[in-house]
């Protein structure tokens, strides 16, 4: 399939026009509200918090301008130009995943970000984008009708595998569970032989005492052992979950109030801004409060699913369910750790989480849906 | 995806089912787990949350303050910074255990150098990683701003977590000295140890179990809403009824006094007569309490309830009430004293005057044991007894003082032998306690009336409410009101010339009471010492309506034994210028003094009346001196030379004035600068030199 040349704009009708008949109000409609939910509650997480922390909320609003405008560039350019650099795009993924290893700054035990200048980055958070496009790509050019056998997965595997890999040795077993689960959701929406099924499910059976023998670190055995046993080491790695579930546990039916919240208040949730924020707002609006984001969030992963099955082609299909998946997975493993069904990993909440490159990565995958929504005609 | 055939169309939207099915589960599960923990659960979350910020509780409230009767502060605690740390959040985030373990250690290293503490002892706490320990207590300025730039990012590259500093009370005595027996002192640990901040103890530090405060992480002390002042946890304030004025000039004459006559210790009670309430209680030696651990435990006993003694003949006084009120004894009876010498049983008992007919008023004036005992043996025992007893001897009084000693009348449970009531009637073979004397006298002085003495006038809580008020309470009437009006009257004979207690008498204003020379019981031997005496003088003015009961006690004087000599010229000065602070105007009518004893006293105000009191309105200066009354008037003083003292220690100087037969008053500590009059003048014996003291620095 050949492409005309890059364009910003398709046919006689100008972007403006475009943008303005097909705009997607609802994805953008829901992204805005859970943006700026996400802020204000970063401003309750923080507002007692000593200077260095006083000022985030802030930060999270500049974050969110620059991953708009950004955002706003990725739905503007058609998204067949990405299908078309979608292997260089996976490239750069890889190599800066490379880098990490050699210009990586340590912190807490691992080494996951890139400094530039005053800024650092975390390439294993872009790199979620390029495995979706690249996948999207591999699946558009590979159109299969009949099942897929083991023969034809060993592609998109290696695809998935090798960032994966690279991501686990930093390491950082949150993401890569996340880069996992997308490629899983992916190949839940492609044809897979029966017998394919049945030897990949068998094999992850066989694989999993293996990994965690010779893959998994100590620090990482231990927050999986933690979440079978909550209570069993509370002063130690089972500290922040524990202090997360009496966070919520306090805000009850209702919650206590916006900033009322006497546990994050009094300072006794860590990392309230970047790992759990959810329980401040759990602490803030009780359960019912829950429930309102639960269902914002359920909404948003539904709406990117319509947008798949509404694309004009396998590649917009793919590209919108892997930013979905992208989007559900990492929401439902923040909040399954913080309220204490899934073990500590380490993975951000969607638009509530403070950092820039958690932020901007959701806001270009919003912009890849949005992109897609608007040229399913 | 659109334009699909409907086949692959159909597998898609039931794949997009599954998937959807997938994370509906998730979700599921995740708001059942939500609805667990912040519906079904919640009121358990909810305590430990709370217990999270409650258990951490160590809420010293604020001591109350001790306040004399005017509102001068005399017992304060003030905020100091206390250090401490958690060490949990010390190591948060470090999971490896060698990792931990450098952490500490050059935290430990850190803090000691900040705190000028032991690094492997800081080291040895940090190790416990127990979320409160106290690192120091009480830690300077200097030391706390260096424990907050270790906490601080800006001020250094790495950190240190989990310290904190927060304010710790310290008490603080701004008079120094003053009452410092009466009042106690506080140990670190914030319990009072000794007098009323012993006695007091569970009021003035403040209830924790009301407390219902709540501790962020870092310590900072948060308030549930509802209590939101933190006076609503402190201490009770204590309002004595001590007024610093007065406590300040006992304090000052009970010093020099005490350094003159080198007395092993001496305690002044003054009390008001009417109301019970104890205006100055002293004890020398005395002591600073902010210096608490300077000082040995001998010199912070308040002697004036803790120490019992002898009384000697101020007991004749109650010994002439009770009889006075039984009916045994007319004013105006005559009682052979038997010029001295008296044979009781197989005891003889001497006077220290051949004495022959005396009525009581000359018994007591000349204080003859002779006498006394004759109206005792006439009394009988048994309503001896009961007359001591009612006047409030053999009992502790009920101060709120700690180690009140009750005194002892009867000595082995059983009534006195005819001898033992006789030594009884004049104070010997008895024990008392300075306070007993005051309030048994302030009875003769008010009409009869035993009051309870009272030390805490009220105790009002933080925000100013009072809790109790301590009314002034009559106990019983120990003698009817004319049977004491009798004997205050008889009283005034003491002070007058021809009496014992001469020295005690003040121009202006008429004086009651009895002197006491009492030998003291030797440890060794078991009998009456000759060296050993305790001088002691009881006494009201003015006479005729009393406002000040004051009572002056000498334990072992080694300079003079007289109870006359060494405590009346105590009573003469506290009384002169406590009455003047009061003021209470003399009357010219009661001017019965010799012009010599005048210029002396002139002297005495003179030297007093630095501060600015008028000493011009004396009326004596406008009077011509009476003539005296008989010729058994005191011998008149003689000049003295004032010695050159200017730069000799404290020790010596007051020896020497003391030598030179004056009386030294003095002003601040350290070397002498000062000295007025000046060396070489001519001053009658008896007068005050002012010392005045500086720190050599």
């Amino acid at each position: 399939m050949r492409l005309a040349p890059l364009r910003f704009a398709t046919g006689g009708r100008g972007l403006a026009a475009r943008a303005r008949d097909h705009f997607d109000w609802v994805l953008f409609l829901t992204g805005s509200i859970l943006a700026v939910i996400g802020v204000i509650n970063l401003y309750s997480a923080t507002s007692v918090s000593r200077a260095a922390l006083s000022e985030v909320y802030i930060q999270q609003v500049y974050w969110l301008v620059l991953g708009g405008i950004l955002g706003a560039v990725v739905a503007a350019v058609d998204y067949r130009h990405f299908e078309r650099f979608g292997y260089v795009l996976y490239g750069v993924g890889i190599i800066t995943l490379l880098l990490v290893f050699v210009l990586g700054k340590d912190i807490r035990g691992s080494s996951r970000w890139i400094s530039i200048g005053a800024f650092g980055f975390q390439p294993s958070e872009f790199m979620k984008l390029f495995l979706v496009i690249a996948l999207a790509k591999y699946l558009h050019d590979d159109p299969k009708s009949e099942g897929r056998t083991i023969k034809d997965l060993v592609v998109p595997s290696v695809i998935a595998g090798v960032p994966m890999t690279l991501i686990l040795l930093q390491p950082d077993l949150g993401t890569a569970l996340i880069l996992g689960l997308i490629f899983v959701s992916i190949c839940l929406l492609t044809r897979i032989e029966p017998r394919t099924l049945i030897g990949i499910v068998v094999s992850a059976a066989v694989a999993f005492p293996l990994v965690w023998s010779y893959v998994l670190k100590d620090y990482q055995k231990k927050r999986i052992t933690d979440f079978l046993n909550p209570e069993a080491n509370i002063l130690g790695s089972g500290w922040h979950a524990h202090h997360a579930r009496i966070a919520i546990g306090n805000g009850q039916w209702t919650g206590q109030g916006f900033m009322k919240g006497t546990q994050n208040q009094y300072l006794f949730l860590p990392d309230q801004h970047s790992d759990f924020p959810f329980a401040v707002f759990a602490e803030d609006w009780g359960f019912l409060g829950c429930l309102v984001l639960v269902g914002v969030y359920g909404f948003l992963v539904l709406w990117s699913l319509r947008i798949a099955q509404s694309a004009k082609d396998r590649f917009g299909a793919v590209l919108a369910v892997g930013v979905g998946a992208l989007l559900f997975w990492h929401a439902f493993f923040n909040l399954g750790m913080v309220v204490g069904i899934l073990p500590v990993v380490g993975v951000t909440l969607p638009l509530f989480s403070a950092g820039g490159s958690s932020v901007v990565t959701v806001m270009l995958g919003l912009g890849l849906l949005m992109n897609v929504s608007m040229r399913r005609y | 995806m659109k334009n699909l055939l409907p086949e692959r169309a159909k597998w898609i939207k039931i794949r997009m089912g599954l998937l959807c099915g997938i994370m509906a589960l998730g979700l599921g599960g995740f708001v059942t787990s939500a609805y667990r923990v912040q519906v079904e659960d919640n009121a358990e979350w909810r305590t430990t949350a709370e217990n999270q910020r409650q258990r951490r509780l160590h809420i010293e409230p604020k001591r109350g303050t001790i306040y004399d009767r005017n509102g001068t502060q005399l017992a304060v605690s003030v905020e100091v910074p206390s250090v401490s740390v958690d060490a949990v959040e010390m190591i948060r985030g470090v999971e490896k255990k060698e990792a931990q373990d450098a952490v500490l250690k050059d935290a430990a290293v850190r803090v000691a150098a900040a705190l000028h503490l032991d690094a492997t002892e800081v080291h040895g706490k940090l190790a416990q990683k127990r979320r409160f320990l106290w690192l120091k207590r009480r830690v300077s300025g200097d030391e706390a701003q260096a424990i907050r730039d270790l906490g601080d990012p800006k001020k250094t590259p790495v950190p240190v977590r989990g310290l904190a500093i927060e304010g710790e009370g310290k008490r603080y005595y701004p008079s120094r000295e003053l009452a410092g027996t009466v009042l106690g002192f506080v140990a670190p640990d914030g319990f009072g140890k000794d007098g009323l901040e012993l006695a007091m103890d569970e009021e003035l530090r403040g209830k924790v179990e009301e407390v219902k405060g709540l501790r962020d992480r870092n310590g900072r002390l948060i308030f549930s809403e509802g209590t939101t002042d933190e006076s609503a946890l402190a201490g009770h304030n204590v309002h004595l009824s001590i007024d610093e004025g007065i406590q300040h000039v006992v304090e000052r004459e009970l010093d020099a006094a005490g350094r003159t006559y080198e007395t092993k210790g001496a305690s002044l009670v003054v009390m008001d007569p009417n109301t019970g309430e104890i205006l100055a209680m002293a004890a020398s030696p005395g002591y600073n309490p902010n210096d608490y651990g300077e000082f040995e435990a001998d010199s912070r006993r308040d002697r004036a309830v803790t120490d019992r003694f002898e009384p000697g003949s101020v007991m004749k006084v109650f010994t002439v009430a009770a009889a006075l009120a039984a009916g045994t004894l007319k004013p105006t009876d005559q009682i052979f004293c038997e010029n001295g010498t008296y044979q009781l049983a197989n005891v003889t008992i001497h006077d220290t005057h051949n004495n022959g007919w005396l009525n009581p008023t000359q018994v007591l004036a000349k204080s003859s044991n002779i006498g006394a005992l004759k109206i005792a043996l006439a009394l009988g025992e048994p309503a001896l007894y009961s007359a001591f007893r009612r006047f409030g001897f053999g009992e502790p009084t009920g101060l709120p003082l700690p180690g009140e000693a009750a005194g002892v009348l009867r000595p082995k449970g059983r009534p006195w032998f005819e001898v033992e009531t006789a030594n009884a009637s004049f104070g010997q073979g008895i024990s008392v306690t300075t306070v007993q004397l005051a309030v048994a006298m302030s009875a003769i002085a008010n009409g009869g009336r035993l009051l309870e003495p009272v030390l805490v006038r009220k105790v009002t809580d933080a925000r100013g409410n009072v809790v109790r008020e301590n009314a002034p309470r009559v106990r019983r009437e120990v003698v009817p009101a004319h049977v004491a009006k009798t004997v205050a009257e008889m009283l005034t004979a003491v002070a007058e010339d021809g009496g014992t207690g001469v020295e005690a008498a003040l121009t202006g204003y008429r004086v009651a009471g009895k002197t006491a020379t009492a030998q003291k019981v030797d440890g060794k031997t078991g009998k009456y010492s000759e060296d050993k005496y305790t001088a002691s003088f009881v006494g009201f003015v003015p006479a005729d309506r009393p406002r000040l009961v004051i009572a002056v006690v000498f334990d072992e004087p080694m300079i003079g034994r007289y109870g006359g000599d060494l405590a009346g010229p105590v009573f003469r000065r506290v009384a002169q210028s406590s009455l003047r602070y009061l003021g209470v105007m003399p009357s010219a009518q009661n001017v019965k003094l010799s012009k010599v004893k005048e210029d002396a006293d002139a002297h005495a105000a003179g030297a007093l009346g630095d501060a600015g009191a008028p000493v011009a309105a004396k009326p004596k200066d406008t009077l011509a001196a009476p003539p005296t009354p008989g010729p058994v008037g005191p011998p008149l003083p003689a000049n003295v030379k004032v010695p050159e003292l200017i730069g000799l220690p404290a020790k010596e100087a007051v020896r020497a004035v003391g030598a030179a037969g004056l009386v030294p008053e003095i002003e601040g500590t350290g070397k002498l600068v000062k000295q007025n009059p000046s060396p070489g003048s001519q001053v009658p014996k008896g007068s005050s030199i002012r010392l005045v003291f500086e720190p050599s620095s």
